[in-house]
This record gives C-alpha cells, sequence and structure tokens, in this order.
C-alpha cells in the first residue's frame, strides 16, 4: 500500500457520455473537484443537471453498457475510472457507500431487511451468520429503528419510507466506509422525515469520521450540512467554493436563480416563487456557448457562442464559470 | 397469510364441487345406451331394461349423483362395466406414470430454462440472447407430435438406442433404468414445450428486474454478478414463470396424452383415449374427475408458492 493520501477524493476532468440513439449524451462534461477527509460537500442542481450521474460515475457504479467514462477518479487511492468491475467490487462498501435517492424502489421488496444488510456483511466481511445477525441488529439500532431485532425480519413494504430509509443507511454502513454518497437522500421522503434522516446522516458522519458528498436539488439541506458546494448545470460544474461563498458571493446567475427559486422563513405568507425561465437544455443539442445562456437574463452574444470556463473568483477555492458575473457583494474587502 | 390461505382453502371446496357436478352430468349428456354395450349386440329389449334398471339408472338424476359423490368419498369410483376393474385402481396404477412424466419433464425444462435465461438477460439482444431466443421462438413453432416422432426417428435410427420406440414402456418398479429410458423421449418432448415458455417469461422478466434501482444497490454492495442474479433478481422475477408452470403442469396431466398416444406409454391420457373409444363412461368419468382436481390442485399449490415467493401479492 502506497502513503494514504491526504485528499479522500480527487475528481480530475470527469465526463460521462452515454450513446444513445440520437447520438453521444454528454451527461458529465470536465468535472474537477476534491474532497479531504471528514468533509461534506454539496452537489446541487435542478433535476438533469447529472448530479445522479456524477455521483454514480464517481463510484464507477455507471451501467455496464453504452457508456463511456473519461477522466480520473481517486478514491482513496484507487483510480476508479477505467477499471474492472471486480477491482471496483472490492472498494464499494468498504471505501465508498452508496444511500440511494427512493428506499421505495431502493430495497429489495422480496428480501427480509435483514438479510440485506447480513449479505454485506457476510460476503464482503466474511462474517459468520451469527456475528452478522448481530450485527445487522446493532447497525439497525444505530440509524435508529424501534425494536431492531425484530424489525430484522421485516419485509421492506412493512415499513415506512423514512424506516426504510434508515435501512437503506444501514446497509450503505455495514462495513465502514470511508466516503458516504448521498444521493438525494430525502428527495422520496415527506418533510417532516427528511430533517430526521439529513441529521441522522450528519450525525453519523461525526460519530464514524467519514467524508460525505451529498447531492440535492434543495439548497436548504446544503446550506448548514456542507462546508463547500459544487453547483451543477447541463453536466457542468457552473460555479464551486464554500458553502459561505455560493450562499453570499455567487457570482453565476444561475447560483442566483437556484436560491431565489428556494421558497426562505423570511418571505410574506403566500409570496409567489421565483422560478427560473425556460427547461433545462437537451444536452444531445448542445450549443458551443453557455448552456444557461438561453435562459439567463444577462446573456450577450459572446455567451451565446463560447462557453466560459471556470475562473477564479476573489475567495481562494471559490470558481465561476459565467462572462458577465454578477457583482461581487463583498465589495474590494478580499483583495 | 393464514386467512389469505383459509379463504383459498375454501374456494377450493367449492370449485371441486361444481367440477364433480360437471363431470357426473357432462357424460349423461353423452348419447349411447351403455346396456346395449354390455349386453352386446342382440340382447333382448327386456335384458336391457332389467338391466337399465339393476344399474339404478332409471332413478332420478340427483339420486344418482348422490350416490355416485357418496361412493366418491369413500374412495370407490365404480367398477368398470367393460374390464370389470375397479376404476380406482386403473387410475391409481395410470396416475404415477403421468406423475413421473410430469416430473422429469418439469425438472429438464427448468434446468435449461432458468440458467438460460439469465444468460439471456445479462445481455439482452447480445450474441447469445439472440442465439437462445431464436432457438426457443423455433421451438415454440414446432408442435409436440412432430418433436416426438423427430426424436424417435433420430434416437433409433441415427444413433441406434433401442428401448426409445414405442411399446417399449417399461414399469418403474420392475426395472428403474429401463424405465428411466423408456421415459426419457417422452420427458424430452414434454420438456422441450415447457422450456420455451419458461425461458421466454423468465428472461423477459429477468430483463425488466435488472433495470429496477434495487439491483443497482445490490451491485454497490460489492456483492457478485452471479449473486445479484440468483439472490436479487431471480425471486423478484419468477412470479410469473410460477404462474406459467402451473398452468402448464396442469395441463400436462392430461395434456401429455398425444404423446403417451404415439409412444404407448399407459398413462392417464393414453387411458383416457382408450376408455372414451370402448364407451366406459365411468372409466371416463373417474379420469375426468381425478384430472379436473388434480389441475385445480396443482394451481392452488402454485399460487401457494408464489405468495411465499412475493410476500407483496398476499399484503395488498
Amino acid at each position: 500500500m502506497s502513503v494514504t493520501p491526504e485528499k479522500l477524493l480527487v475528481v480530475n476532468d470527469l465526463s460521462t457520455t452515454f450513446a444513445t440513439a440520437g447520438g453521444p449524451l454528454p451527461a458529465v462534461a470536465n468535472v474537477s473537484f476534491d474532497l479531504t477527509r471528514n468533509e461534506t460537500i454539496g452537489i446541487v442542481g435542478e433535476s438533469g443537471s447529472g448530479k445522479t450521474v456524477l455521483s454514480r460515475t464517481i463510484m464507477g457504479l455507471q451501467p455496464r453498457t453504452n457508456v463511456a467514462v473519461t477522466g480520473s477518479v481517486l478514491l482513496n487511492g484507487n483510480e476508479m475510472v477505467g477499471t474492472a468491475e471486480s477491482v471496483k467490487r472490492g472498494l464499494w462498501g468498504t471505501e465508498v457507500a452508496m444511500v440511494f435517492q427512493d428506499p421505495m424502489t431502493s430495497l429489495n421488496p422480496v428480501m427480509r431487511i435483514g438479510k440485506q444488510i447480513d449479505e454485506t456483511l457476510r460476503v464482503r466481511l466474511g462474517m459468520s451468520k451469527q456475528d452478522a445477525k448481530a450485527r445487522a441488529i446493532e447497525l439497525l439500532e444505530l440509524v435508529g429503528i424501534p425494536s431492531p431485532s425484530q424489525r430484522y425480519d421485516a419485509f421492506p413494504g412493512q415499513l415506512s419510507g423514512g424506516m426504510r430509509q434508515r435501512v437503506v443507511i444501514a446497509i450503505a454502513l455495514a462495513c465502514s466506509p470511508k466516503l458516504l454518497m448521498a444521493d438525494e437522500p430525502t428527495t422520496g421522503l415527506d418533510v417532516t422525515i427528511q430533517a430526521q434522516i439529513l441529521n441522522l446522516l450528519d450525525e453519523l458522519k461525526e460519530r464514524l469520521h467519514m467524508s460525505v458528498v451529498l447531492v440535492t436539488h434543495d439548497l436548504g439541506v446544503v446550506a448548514t450540512r456542507t462546508s463547500r458546494i459544487v453547483v451543477m448545470y447541463a453536466g457542468r460544474i457552473v460555479e464551486i467554493g464554500s458553502t459561505r461563498d455560493v450562499f453570499a458571493n455567487h457570482r453565476m446567475p444561475y447560483t442566483r436563480a437556484l436560491l431565489e427559486s428556494s421558497p426562505k422563513v423570511s418571505n410574506a405568507s403566500h409570496t409567489r416563487l421565483i422560478t427560473i425561465p425556460g427547461r433545462p437544455p437537451n444536452l444531445l443539442k448542445l450549443t458551443q456557448g453557455c448552456s444557461f445562456a438561453p435562459r439567463c437574463a444577462y446573456a450577450s452574444d459572446k455567451c451565446h457562442q463560447e462557453r466560459p470556463e471556470l475562473q477564479g473568483a476573489d475567495q481562494p477555492g471559490h470558481s465561476f464559470a459565467c462572462w458577465n458575473p454578477l457583482p461581487t457583494t463583498r465589495g474590494d474587502s478580499a483583495s | 397469510m393464514l386467512r389469505y390461505v383459509i379463504r383459498r382453502i375454501l374456494m377450493l371446496i367449492g370449485i371441486i364441487f361444481v367440477i364433480s357436478i360437471g363431470s357426473f352430468f357432462l357424460i349423461h349428456l353423452l348419447p349411447g345406451n351403455i346396456t346395449a354395450v354390455i349386453e352386446g349386440p342382440g340382447a333382448s329389449p327386456e335384458n336391457q331394461a332389467k338391466l337399465y334398471k339393476l344399474l339404478g339408472l332409471n332413478r332420478p338424476i340427483y339420486e344418482q349423483y348422490f350416490v355416485w359423490i357418496n361412493n366418491i368419498l369413500h374412495g370407490n369410483l365404480g367398477t368398470s362395466f367393460i374390464s370389470q376393474t375397479s376404476v380406482a385402481t386403473t387410475i391409481g396404477n395410470a396416475l404415477p406414470i403421468d406423475l413421473e412424466m410430469m416430473f422429469l419433464s418439469q425438472i429438464l425444462a427448468f434446468a435449461a430454462a432458468i440458467p438460460m435465461a439469465m444468460r439471456s438477460a445479462r445481455k439482452p439482444d447480445g450474441i447469445v440472447d439472440r442465439f437462445f431466443s431464436a432457438g426457443s421462438f423455433t421451438m415454440l413453432s414446432v408442435p409436440p407430435f412432430i418433436v416426438v416422432i423427430l426424436l424417435v426417428l433420430f434416437v433409433t435410427y441415427k444413433l441406434g438406442i433401442p428401448h426409445t420406440g414405442p411399446s417399449s414402456y417399461v414399469s418403474l418398479r420392475a426395472d428403474w433404468i429401463g424405465n428411466l429410458e423408456s421415459m426419457a423421449l417422452p420427458a424430452i418432448t414434454l420438456a422441450l414445450g415447457s422450456f420455451v415458455v419458461y425461458f421466454r417469461v423468465l428472461r423477459s422478466d429477468l430483463i425488466a428486474t435488472l433495470q429496477e434501482e434495487f439491483i443497482t444497490m445490490a451491485r454497490s454492495k460489492g456483492i457478485s454478478q452471479r449473486r445479484i442474479m440468483w439472490r436479487h433478481a431471480f425471486r423478484p422475477s419468477s412470479v410469473a414463470l410460477l404462474g406459467a408452470a402451473g398452468v402448464n403442469i396442469g395441463g400436462l396431466l392430461a395434456g401429455g396424452f398425444v404423446v403417451q398416444y404415439l409412444l404407448n406409454i399407459p398413462g392417464l391420457g393414453y387411458t383416457l383415449i382408450t376408455s372414451i373409444n370402448t364407451d366406459d363412461y365411468l372409466l371416463v368419468q373417474g379420469i375426468v374427475l381425478v384430472v379436473s382436481v388434480g389441475v385445480v390442485l396443482i394451481n392452488f399449490i402454485f399460487d401457494f408458492i408464489i405468495n411465499i415467493v412475493d410476500p407483496r401479492i398476499s399484503r395488498e
């Protein structure tokens, strides 16, 4: 083994392109970012912005056929791009695990939940049947499921959505992964349950010393739980920076539009939410210019003709991709 | 689950009652006079009338039904007018042959269909899948009586193996190796028909299941492809397969008669055809009843298995 790398995750120029009947579809294009140990990073964007594909590609969990991945993902020093599934299998569960979006579909409906947790322990850690069962019940308890030894024998259909998502989390945690990919972990749940699940993830992250990639379309979710935020649009990073910078000092009009479209407590009741006009572009018909230009109020001719690359903002680690960035609210204090 | 089972059992009793009425009256609708058959040509009308009364055929039909059903509940299916042997004994001799044929053919069909469907579903429209699918589709369009004749020709003439042609049935008790030899061709013929159905049903369900999110989730646990297929994909994909198997196996109980007739295997189907030809209506009635009840029971058992395999069904 080489020395433990300082960064747990280094994503460099990662692109995922699907071969479709309509031609190549660039679902993720030239994404680079990294993650230090015990850090939580948020990936936000509208539906179809490539968040889920990105998180699966980082894990190497993209479909096996009709997909081309280029670039590099170094996960705790292990290259995930172009690696055989048999090798990646040895990293899944122990190095990286995923909490899936919809607990209604991500658990096997005809397998008792205990067996679904056991399986990982027995196959991956070689535990005996008794040990695995005891550990599975411990895990169920850890994720806050009441009377875990009875629930062990339940089928997913006998549990509520929130309980199922706790089971999904228990499965992900079974082999103590160093990195947890949480792909919209609360989207399929009631609002009241969402906060519980997110708090649980936060608590477990601290307790088990994990890093977390939190994928969501809900900026409210990432605001207090992440140290940095990646904003994605049409498969590309359009802004990246510390959570504070992205919220308070964003430069990319898309980021502002996203922020304005989420409800705020400070709004008077019955305030109409601001929506982003138009729809995300068809990834099969991308133009030369900025993908957001057709929906952007600040778009100039240049925006339609030439794609902006990420450029550094005034704070270290904060970059954005825009020809006509919003003025900085910080003034000159940073320089 | 328990309530479900009780409800199904009550339904089962009702269905069997309706079947018993059906098979009883159906035979009485048939034309022909049994007394003429028993007494042979040239019997006097007086003697015929006497026999008619002796057999109780002059009593009201509902009385005849109650006598008949009462006997059946005591295991007495009557004595054939033609052969003077007990119908229950005749059926008891023939039924194990059908059951054996059914068992062998289903083992073969599942043993081929399950691994082939899994291989196909791994890469739909890949070379292997196209080959398997085209092959199964070809077999689907060839009826069993053609298959069995081709098989006989191939095995006896090309391979020169005896004991496989017609009139060579060996009973299981007498000589089990000889029995397996004589059962091989009918079992393979019936297996081919079942295999085609099972392969196609399981293949398409597996392809659908493998798209499910819980399969990706299973993959992300780092378990092998093989384990995902058997532990995660197979069970939720097997409901339609079991449904098809239930109907198919029920059909085989009597439906193997073409193959039995062609190969001279004295199973229920074969006996049914001979008894129809000789107007042995008590035997026909008995076989119809046994086969119908058998079909209903098999369907009941498969319904039950499906419920265990997919607990979502009885919960809804």
